[in-house]
């Protein structure tokens, strides 16, 4: 998506400065076009700092309407009944309970589907006027399943004789449950290289589903009585993927009729887009009952039915000589995304080998489908990789930080290594895996280092249309439909208008998360700072030069001296005959100004770059790691909001730390079932699990462009991790997650020898 | 958990009915007592005596009016024996009380932090009817003629949220903390939170704003 723009003449312009709060002009060269530029990196008063998010104060104290928060009038609950087996055929159903009963207004059934998939396919679904009642309403329904025979797990599905989880036109492609993809290079090349080489590692890894167990489950509220127009308010990732979708379900003639509202979303890392199945149903339910319908998943729901980050089962082979050259790679990738296809990075990920060989596929199991979930596909890639490169580096005896170097030529790894290793304290490592003199009693606690890296693209795009107004009194709003995930694009929404015109963030009012106001890309891939901050980069440019041409005779001065500063505004050349803002603004006349802005290339970039360090304690007589310090090292191009950016980073290590050591899907390939679907029973990493983390953003990249990082951030933990568990005890864990079972098992291999 | 028909007579053998209430609400719909005051048919709001009841005591079924003091105001509420407090206040005070989120209604994340005569509760694992007469306060009791109190801010300032949908649980948890322990360590900080999860990844900084709050609070006592 990056877009290559022609070599531009310079000009130079004078900027304000803060150094230590002392504001001084400073002349710059920055190109000479006639659009917006970002100017210097370090010449930013709002952006490229710390700032506080522009919602804090409305999420702190419960003002933040969500979703799930939303009460219309005569509004209903929904609920979805869903089927308990993993595969099976609808006998019968009986509705007529849950229709008799008091309080529940609309019943819809789906014994028309010819056959459930997975635990958790609806079959029927209620509204009521209480939650509770719709829960009553659900259990009331009769319904008689004839079984089918199930598939669950990796194991299960490959077997020659697996019962078959699509059958029919579905299995067209299908070799058993495998769907066979895409195959890369010459097997028979790789494993010529490979006898070449010193040292030749082999290994089968295994990863099973993660959870995206978003904290407002899926969900929305579907404000409809039966007349031409609806309102939708979604937890969703893109406003502007509800309307059409909604629309459609209501039977509305087009999206015109559907107003999407997605105020505050509760966490979605890739599994929200589009009214879903809960969105459908709602929408079902309302036209049924011609009255507003609300339904949110259940915390069970949304374990089944709001998707996952597909499984992979890996077989690696790879090679290096003893000069620490990664010669050869044949990586055999089984994608595991239950109904869906998953999806799966390549192998070596991010390294340089000279040759590989690479044979992907679908392994399809009776489970929801996989969803994409924060860097799709990578963190699957990288930690099998980034595991085989420590092995390789300890085959040869050559430090790890330096065999990932000697095959990575990209230099802003070898800085963010270099970066991370010294943040971590790499030269405390101990040598040896497992080498370690240990601490505690019987000396059974063990420390150990690892690291990792990641790429991404983060590129933006022309989607976003930002509206700039300036209202004679001051005011300054800024408005575009896109939504916030709690990543902050409502701030840096506000910040880039702020830095354009020199005023304080609060200063800007942002509206956003409407289907009315000016259309957003869908936050997916990391793309949402990198496509929304150049349009509101131009809307505000737009502003500030239509301000400027009315200011400029008041000042007696030409539009493009007038420097807009602290709050005030004033020709460069006079700064003491200053226009207050408000008095700028007076000038504006009734009407005001309004400007709106478009994505522009040239303001964005594309592909960012991370490593992630840890530091673990594996106690070697329980099993237990706890990881004592983590590092991460992120570059972004051109950082918009260095705390929203920080904490980014902070949220992806977590995350990665629960993919590493916590989260996993159990599956009971007895009964078909998923045994952990509540956060009791699927484990997320809180409080008494956090490590020292050390956030760090990657100033040594020079690229003055704005790219997404939301992503990257999460990618080598498991990796890292792993790799910090295998220097402490010497145990290498190629499974995850990293539990107690797997590393006592392990030192008792280790023992045996 | 469930409480079985002994347990709920275990003390002084005497029901009340709010302990009957309580025990019939949790029980769910595996028992023949629940299944009874669960069942479709009696979801209409109509005060019927069971045989069950002490003499003196009515049971009532369907809904029943409650009043709840919450922030300081009386609220008015028609609710279900089973009724939790979370959805109280969610979904039958008027207007709705949405601080405390619903999450996992199973009292295994803390979304629903309130506290309940000054102490840490979920609001998912109580029920209205047991409230009554108890002094409750939601996040949206804590900010003072719209001064948000120190740890708010410091929530704010530290940015110690993301999507915040489990902020409002972490500041009363952060809250109730600082009233008891004015000067926390770190790992006190952690306890306090544990029974709090995020999925973000805000943990960090939300330690940095309780240890900021608490400062703050010191300096200013």
């Amino acid at each position: 998506m990056a877009l290559q723009e022609q070599p531009k003449k310079k000009k130079k312009i004078k900027v304000p400065k803060v150094i230590n709060g002392e504001t001084t002009l400073v002349e710059v060269e920055v190109d000479d076009t006639s659009g917006p530029v970002w100017g210097p990196k370090d010449a930013h008063t709002v952006i490229n700092h710390p700032i506080r998010r522009v919602d804090g104060p409305a999420k702190v104290t419960g003002q933040a309407k969500y979703t799930y928060d939303v009460r219309v009038p005569g509004m209903l609950y929904g609920r979805i009944l869903r089927s308990p087996h993993a595969s099976a055929e609808i006998v019968s159903i009986d509705t007529s309970p849950a229709e008799r009963m008091n309080g529940v207004k609309a019943v819809i059934s789906y014994a028309d589907k010819k056959q459930l998939k997975y635990e958790g396919d609806p079959v029927a679904a209620v509204a009521a006027i209480t939650p509770e009642i719709a829960e009553d309403a659900i259990r009331a329904i009769k319904v008689t399943y004839k079984k089918l025979p199930h598939v669950v797990t990796p194991q299960q599905a490959i077997k020659p004789d697996a019962p078959r989880v699509f059958s029919g036109r579905e299995e067209a492609d299908l070799k058993g449950n495998l769907r066979p993809g895409e195959t890369r290079g010459d097997k028979a090349e790789v494993e010529a290289a490979l006898k070449t080489c010193d040292a030749v590692v082999e290994r089968e890894f295994m990863i099973t589903m993660q959870h995206h167990a978003c904290l407002e489950t899926h969900g929305i509220v579907v404000d409809y009585n039966g007349g031409p127009t609806a309102t939708v308010y979604a937890s969703t990732q893109g406003t502007f993927t509800i309307p059409g979708e909604a629309a459609q379900t209501l039977g509305l003639p087009n999206q015109q009729a559907v107003t999407a509202v997605v105020e505050y979303m509760g966490g979605g890392f890739g599994s929200k887009f589009g009214i879903d199945l809960p969105g459908e149903v709602a929408c079902q339910l309302s036209k049924k009952a011609k009255a507003p319908v609300h339904l949110m998943l259940t915390r069970v729901d949304e374990f089944l039915m709001a998707g996952n980050r597909s499984g992979a089962w890996q077989k690696v082979k790879a090679g290096a000589t003893k000069d620490g050259k990664l010669v050869a790679v044949s990586a055999t990738q089984y994608r595991l995304g239950g109904l869906a296809e998953g999806s799966q990075a390549g192998i070596p990920y991010i390294y340089h080998a000279e040759k590989v060989y690479r044979e992907v596929a679908a392994l399809h199991t009776n489970q929801d489908g996989s969803r994409s979930f924060r860097a799709p596909g990578h963190p699957q890639a990288c930690f099998p990789t980034e595991s085989i490169m420590d092995d390789l580096a300890a085959a040869i005896g050559m430090d790890p930080v330096e065999f990932r170097k000697k095959n990575v030529s990209d230099p802003a790894y070898h800085r963010q290594l270099d970066a991370g290793a010294k943040a971590i304290g790499w030269e405390n490592r101990n040598k040896t895996p497992g080498g370690g003199p240990g601490s505690g009693p019987n000396n059974a606690l063990k420390r150990g280092m690892g690291c990792g890296c990641a790429t991404w693209g983060g590129g933006g795009g022309p989607s976003c249309q930002v509206d700039v107004f300036i209202t004679p009194d001051g005011g300054v709003v800024a408005q575009v439909g896109t939504q916030d995930l709690g990543t902050g694009s409502r701030t840096i929404t506000a910040a880039v208008v702020a830095d354009e015109f020199g005023l304080p963030v609060e200063a800007i009012e942002t509206r956003i998360g409407h289907s009315t106001y000016g259309s957003a890309n869908p936050s997916g891939g990391s793309t949402t700072t990198a496509s929304l901050t150049p349009a509101v980069k131009d809307a505000a440019y737009n502003a500030r030069t239509q301000f400027a041409a009315k200011l400029a005779p008041m000042l007696n001065a030409k539009p493009e001296d007038l420097i807009f500063h602290d709050g005030k505004v004033y020709a460069a050349n006079a700064p003491d005959k200053a226009l207050t803002w408000k008095q700028a603004c007076a000038a504006l006349g009734m009407a005001g100004l309004s400007a709106r802005g478009e994505w522009k290339p040239g303001l964005s970039g594309n592909g960012v770059h991370g490593v992630h360090f840890a530091e673990v304690e594996v106690d070697t007589e329980t099993g237990q790691v706890r990881v004592l310090k983590m590092v991460c090292v992120q570059d972004c191009g051109l950082c918009v909001n260095r705390t929203a950016t920080e904490s980014q980073i902070n949220g992806g290590m977590i995350q990665g730390l629960g993919y590493a050591l916590y989260e996993k899907t159990v599956a009971d390939p007895f009964t078909g079932n998923m045994l952990n679907t509540t956060l009791d029973e699927y484990k997320l990493p809180g409080c008494m699990e956090m490590p020292e983390m050390i956030p760090i953003i990657d100033d040594g990249d020079e690229r003055n462009v704005v790219i997404g990082m939301a992503e990257p951030a999460t990618i080598p933990a498991a990796g890292a991790i792993a790799n910090a568990v295998y220097n402490a005890c010497g145990v290498r864990v190629t499974s995850l997650p990293i539990t107690p079972d797997k590393i006592l098992d392990g030192l008792a291999k280790l023992r045996k020898g | 958990m469930p409480h079985d028909k002994d347990e709920l007579s275990r003390d002084g053998g005497g029901l009340s009915r709010r302990q009957f209430l309580k025990g019939v609400g949790l029980v769910g719909a595996g028992s023949a007592l629940a299944a009874d005051l669960l069942a479709p048919e009696t979801a209409e709001a109509e005060p019927k005596p069971l045989q069950e009841a002490p003499a003196g005591e009515t049971l009532k079924k369907g809904f029943l009016p409650i009043t709840l003091n919450v922030n300081g105001q009386a609220v008015n509420m028609q609710v279900e024996p089973r009724t939790t407090l979370l959805n109280a206040l969610r979904n039958h005070a008027d207007p709705p009380i949405t601080g405390p989120k619903l999450i996992c209604d199973q009292g295994a994340c803390g979304g629903c932090t309130v506290l309940v005569d000054g102490k840490t509760a979920y609001g998912c694992m109580l029920l209205a009817v047991d409230m009554v007469g108890k002094q409750i306060t939601t996040v949206e009791g804590l900010a003072q003629n719209g001064q948000l109190n120190p740890v708010q801010e410091a929530f704010v300032e530290k940015d110690a949220l993301m999507c915040g949908f489990c902020t409002p649980g972490f500041v009363m948890s952060v809250h109730a903390l600082l009233q008891s322990n004015p000067n926390p360590t770190l790992d006190d900080v952690k306890h306090a939170c544990a029974g709090n999860v995020c999925r973000c990844g805000t943990y960090p900084r939300v330690f940095e704003a309780a240890l900021a709050a608490a400062q703050k609070m010191q300096g200013r006592a």
